[in-house]
């Protein structure tokens, strides 16, 4: 990670301390996911937003993504991702091309960062789209990713 | 069943970091294997994290992770001796779990 963005980040992270009892982050509040898996098996990212109510997030520079800008594995791809929009209580991960595009959703308590490392499957070269939310309201970013070797049918 | 969950926990400043191994084949259900047959669906479908027995990320996943899922996530405030849980349930209805505890930085 470049030495900048990785200062930023955390410098940012830590301007969330001062939301914390003022009742904009309020310990305690449910954090269950939302367990409904129909955005799971939806079979396009435009199904993706319209079933969790994300379509009309908000373009921004306030989440970081990293991710090879060529992958040459499809079937692990590392990924790292965090919010630096205070508030920040969801993050999702969507893989337009994939014939399953949500990857993952995760709820954050106010003890955790919004930011988390994974790998992921990618059946060919395609938009990835990551989508916080904050306070009620939904905003993204995205970035195309190209594949040398498909990861879905190994 | 699945091999043990390998978890670390370390402290950063005031930061803890869990790193999180889930042994898991996270099976699509749309992939043929070498035999040409299509394994049924066999994927974890939520995470759950805590801090000392508190909930702290819950997490769905979907067949878009990778096979043996490979985590990172981020706490605040965590001090030494304090105990983190991972735990995990896949789409048979099968669960794994493992804690850890912070050590001193």
């Amino acid at each position: 990670m470049n030495r900048r963005i990785f200062l930023e980040l955390f410098s940012k992270a830590g301007a969330v301390a001062p939301f914390i009892g003022s009742g904009l982050l309020r310990p305690g509040q449910a954090l269950a996911v939302d367990f409904n898996r129909a955005p799971f098996e939806a079979k396009t990212a435009a199904d993706v937003l319209r079933l969790t109510g994300t379509g009309g997030a908000e373009a921004t520079r306030d989440i970081f993504l990293k991710v090879p800008e060529v992958a040459e594995n499809g079937a692990s791809v590392p990924i790292e991702i965090a919010s630096n929009i205070p508030g920040t209580t969801r993050l999702m991960v969507i893989i337009d091309k994939n014939p399953l595009p949500l990857a993952l959703q995760f709820n954050f308590g106010p003890e955790a960062v919004p930011r988390l490392q994974t790998r992921l499957r990618m059946a060919e070269s395609s938009r990835l789209r990551i989508v916080a939310t904050a306070a009620g309201k939904h905003y993204t970013v995205f970035r195309d990713v190209k594949v040398t070797v498909g990861g879905c049918g190994d | 069943m699945s091999d043990p969950i390998k978890i670390r926990a370390s402290i950063k400043g005031s930061e803890g970091e869990v790193r999180v191994l889930m042994p898991h084949p996270m099976e699509t259900g749309l992939r043929k294997d070498p035999s040409g047959r299509i394994p049924p669906a066999h994927f974890i479908i939520q995470v759950s994290l805590s801090l000392n027995g508190r909930s702290v990320i819950e997490g769905a996943l979907g067949t878009s992770v990778s096979a043996n899922p490979l985590f990172a996530f981020q706490l605040k405030d965590v001090k030494a001796g304090d105990r983190v849980a991972v735990s995990w349930l896949d789409n048979t209805g099968q669960k794994g779990a493992a804690e850890a505890v912070f050590g001193a930085s």
